[in-house]
C-alpha cells in the first residue's frame, strides 16, 4: 500500500481552534506540534470586547387618582395589552361607549396566551389610560367606567 | 436469518431543534450531505414544524428551499413532519391547505410523510393521511408518549388500532420529554406491536431522563422495527439518542444494523467541528431527575418560564407555579406537556398563582381547548375547573375539528393572483406577508464538500483581528497577511 500523507482532521482543527480562541487576548500565537505549525499575529492583542449588558429602563410608578365611584378595569396579570382582536382590527370599545358587565373591553397577552378583558361593570367607557400593544403591570388601571 | 434494526436520522432536524434552539442553516448541512447519504439510514428526517418556522422568521431560508435542495441531494429517503392539521403551527388549517401541502412536499422529493397529533386525536391526521397517499408518499402516525392515570397500554393500544385503520405504513411512538422507562416499555411496546400487526412501529425518544438507549433496547427486544437517532455530537440531553451507540446496543442484541461506521464516523466529526465553529453546545448524557416524572415540563421550558418570570419580578415563584402545573394539568384532563399545551399549563399554573386563585383568569386558548375546538381531551376536565370556565353549550365542538373550517384556497389565490405557485399559497396561508419578505434575500452558495484545512482557512479569514497567519501542515503550507 502506498504510505499517505496524513491528513489535518476534524479532531485536529478542533483542538487547533480551541486553542487558538482562548489566547485571544495575546496578539502573537505560534504553535508547533508533531507535523503540524500555525503562527498568528493579531492586529489588536487587547482583550476581546466585553459585552455590555444592557440595563433596564425603570418604570417610575405613576400616581393616578381617579373620580370617586368609577369602576376601575384593571389588568390580570402582567402582559401585553391589546385594544382590537387582531392588528388593524377595530377597538372593542372607544372613549364614551357604552358597555355591558361582560363586553370584552381588550385582551392582555400573558406569555403569549390571549386572556379577554371584561368590563366588570355596566356604564360608560370614560377613560382609556394604556395604549394599543403596551406592557402592563399586575393591577395597573387599564379603563375607567363610569357605572349606571 | 438475523432480525434487522434500522435507523431514522434526526440530525438535520430534531438534533438542533433541541440543543441549537434550530439554528442550523441549509449552508451548513450541505458539506456534510454526502457521507449522511453513505451512512446506511433507512430515512432522512429532514423538515419538522420548529424548522419550519425558525427557517421563515429566524433564518430568512424559504424552507422549501431547503426541503427541494435535501431531497435533490440525498439518494436515502427523506422524511417530513407535521402537526397534521395544524401543519408547521398551532393553529388549525382547512383541510384543502392540509392536502396542498402534502401535493407540495411529495412534488420535491418527500418520500415518508410523518404525521402526529398533540391531542392524540387521529381524526385530526385524517386529512394529512388521505393527502398524502394520494400524492404518492408512505405514511408514518406518531403517538406521543405521556405519563397520566388515562395514558395506559390500552390507550395506546386503541390509539395504533386506529391508526392501523387509517392504513399508516408505520407506526411510530413518540417521547418528547422522554419520559418512557424500560419497564413501562416491556408492557406498553409488546402491546403495541401486536395492535399494529404487520405495521412496522417505530421508536422516538428524547434523553432527558437519560434513559433513553436503555429504552430502545426493549424496543428492539419488542419487536420495534426502527429507530430515531443522531449524530453523536448532536445527541443525548434534550435530543435523542446517537446512532453510534444504538448501533452498539442493537448489534451486542444480535440484531443487523446496516450502518457504515467510517461515513458516521466522519458526520460525527464535521459536527463536532460545527458546534466549536458556531459555538453552539454539543449534547450532554443527562443525568437521572426524578422530578422529571413529576410536572413533565421539559428542562427548555423550565428555563423560558424562569427567564419570562424574571422579566416580571416573580422568579421566586417558580417551584409554586410548577406545583400548581401538575394540578391544572389533572384539571384540564392531562393535555400531553408539549406545545401548545405545555405553554397551556404553564400559563395557567402562572396565572392561579400570581392572582392567589384558580382559575380567576382563563386564556380564551384554554377555553377553545376546553370546548374540544383542537379535538377530543384525554380525560373529561375537573368539576372544579368546569365550574370556573361556565361552558355554553354553544361552545363546544363535537366534530372533526377541520370540518369546521372554511376552505382557505379560493381566497389566498384571489389575492396572491393566478401567477402564484402553491409554495408561495401555503407561505401566505401561515404567515403575514411582511414576514415573507425576507425570504426572497439571495441565498450563500453552497459548498458541497469540505476538508478540515479548508474549514481552518475559512475560519481563520472570517476572524477580522488576525493580520497575519502562517500554516504548516505536513506537505501543506501557507501564509496569509493582511
Amino acid at each position: 500500500m502506498p504510505a499517505r500523507e496524513r491528513q489535518l482532521t476534524y479532531e485536529d482543527l478542533v483542538r487547533l481552534v480551541e486553542l487558538i480562541k482562548s489566547t485571544s487576548h495575546f496578539s502573537e500565537f505560534r504553535l508547533k506540534v508533531g507535523d503540524i505549525e500555525v503562527s498568528l499575529r493579531r492586529a489588536n492583542g487587547a482583550a476581546s470586547p466585553r459585552t455590555e449588558m444592557a440595563v433596564p429602563e425603570k418604570h417610575e410608578a405613576v400616581q393616578q387618582s381617579f373620580a370617586p365611584g368609577m369602576h376601575l378595569v384593571r389588568a390580570p396579570m402582567v402582559g401585553t395589552f391589546y385594544r382590537a382582536s387582531a392588528p388593524g382590527a377595530a377597538p372593542y370599545v372607544e372613549v364614551g361607549q357604552h358597555v355591558e358587565p361582560d363586553a370584552t373591553v381588550g385582551i392582555i397577552e400573558v406569555m403569549k396566551l390571549m386572556n379577554s378583558i371584561e368590563a366588570g361593570a355596566r356604564g360608560t367607557v370614560r377613560e382609556i389610560l394604556v395604549e394599543n400593544a403596551c406592557a402592563v403591570e399586575h393591577g395597573q388601571v387599564l379603563m375607567v367606567i363610569e357605572p349606571r | 436469518m438475523k432480525k434487522r434494526f434500522d435507523f431514522v436520522d434526526v440530525t438535520l432536524r430534531d438534533a438542533h431543534q433541541c440543543l441549537w434552539s434550530t439554528r442550523m442553516t441549509t449552508s451548513m448541512m450541505t458539506p456534510i450531505l454526502g457521507a449522511i447519504d453513505r451512512a446506511g439510514y433507512s430515512h432522512i428526517n429532514i423538515l419538522g414544524g420548529a424548522v419550519f418556522d425558525v427557517c421563515v422568521r429566524y433564518l430568512h431560508e424559504n424552507p422549501w428551499a431547503r426541503v427541494k435542495l435535501l431531497c435533490e441531494r440525498l439518494a436515502t429517503p427523506c422524511d417530513a413532519l407535521t402537526r397534521g392539521q395544524s401543519l408547521y403551527t398551532f393553529e388549525l388549517f382547512p383541510d384543502d391547505v392540509v392536502e396542498l401541502n402534502a401535493q407540495v412536499l411529495a412534488r420535491l422529493g418527500v418520500k415518508v410523510f410523518t404525521v402526529y397529533d398533540a391531542l392524540n386525536d387521529n381524526r385530526n391526521l385524517e386529512s394529512s393521511v388521505r393527502a398524502g397517499r394520494a400524492a404518492g408518499m408512505k405514511i408514518n402516525c406518531w403517538m406521543t408518549y405521556t405519563l397520566s392515570p388515562v395514558h395506559t397500554d390500552a390507550y395506546y393500544v386503541a390509539r395504533a388500532r386506529e391508526l392501523v385503520g387509517l392504513k399508516a405504513d408505520y407506526l411510530c411512538i413518540k417521547d418528547p420529554s422522554g419520559l418512557l422507562t424500560p419497564e413501562r416499555g416491556r408492557t406498553l411496546f409488546p402491546a403495541v406491536v401486536k395492535a399494529a400487526g404487520k405495521v412496522p412501529v417505530q421508536l422516538h425518544s428524547h434523553c432527558l431522563s437519560g434513559l433513553a438507549p436503555q429504552v430502545y433496547e426493549v424496543a428492539m427486544q419488542s419487536g420495534f422495527t426502527h429507530g430515531y437517532t443522531a449524530s453523536e455530537p448532536l445527541a443525548n440531553g434534550a435530543s435523542l439518542p446517537a446512532t453510534e451507540e444504538i448501533a452498539d446496543r442493537a448489534l451486542r442484541l444480535g440484531f443487523s444494523v446496516s450502518l457504515n461506521k467510517k461515513a458516521l464516523k466522519e458526520v460525527a466529526d464535521y459536527f463536532g467541528w460545527l458546534c466549536v465553529r458556531e459555538d453552539r453546545p454539543a449534547g450532554k448524557v443527562a443525568a437521572y431527575d426524578p422530578a422529571l416524572y413529576r410536572h413533565q415540563i421539559p428542562g427548555g421550558m423550565i428555563s423560558n418560564l424562569r427567564s419570562q418570570l424574571a422579566a416580571m419580578k416573580l422568579e421566586h415563584r417558580l417551584p409554586e407555579i410548577l406545583e400548581e402545573a401538575e394540578q391544572v394539568r389533572h384539571d384540564l384532563g392531562y393535555p400531553i406537556v408539549v406545545s401548545p399545551f405545555a405553554q397551556y399549563i404553564v400559563t395557567q399554573a402562572t396565572l392561579n398563582v400570581v392572582q392567589g386563585e384558580r382559575y380567576k383568569t382563563i386564556p380564551n386558548e384554554i377555553r377553545k381547548y376546553a370546548a374540544g375546538y383542537y379535538g377530543k381531551l384525554a380525560a373529561p376536565l375537573s368539576a372544579d375547573f368546569l365550574n370556573r370556565i361556565d361552558l355554553k353549550e354553544k361552545e363546544l365542538v363535537n366534530i372533526r375539528p377541520g370540518e369546521r373550517i372554511a376552505p382557505g384556497l379560493p381566497r389566498l389565490r384571489a389575492e396572491l393572483g393566478p401567477s402564484a405557485s402553491d409554495e408561495d399559497l401555503l407561505l401566505a396561508a401561515f404567515y403575514d406577508r411582511k414576514l415573507l419578505e425576507s425570504l426572497s434575500k439571495p441565498q450563500p452558495e453552497y459548498q458541497y464538500r469540505t476538508t478540515p484545512l479548508a474549514e481552518l482557512v475559512a475560519w481563520l479569514g472570517a476572524r477580522r483581528d488576525v493580520e497575519y497567519a502562517h500554516i504548516r501542515f505536513a506537505g501543506t503550507e501557507m501564509t496569509f497577511s493582511a
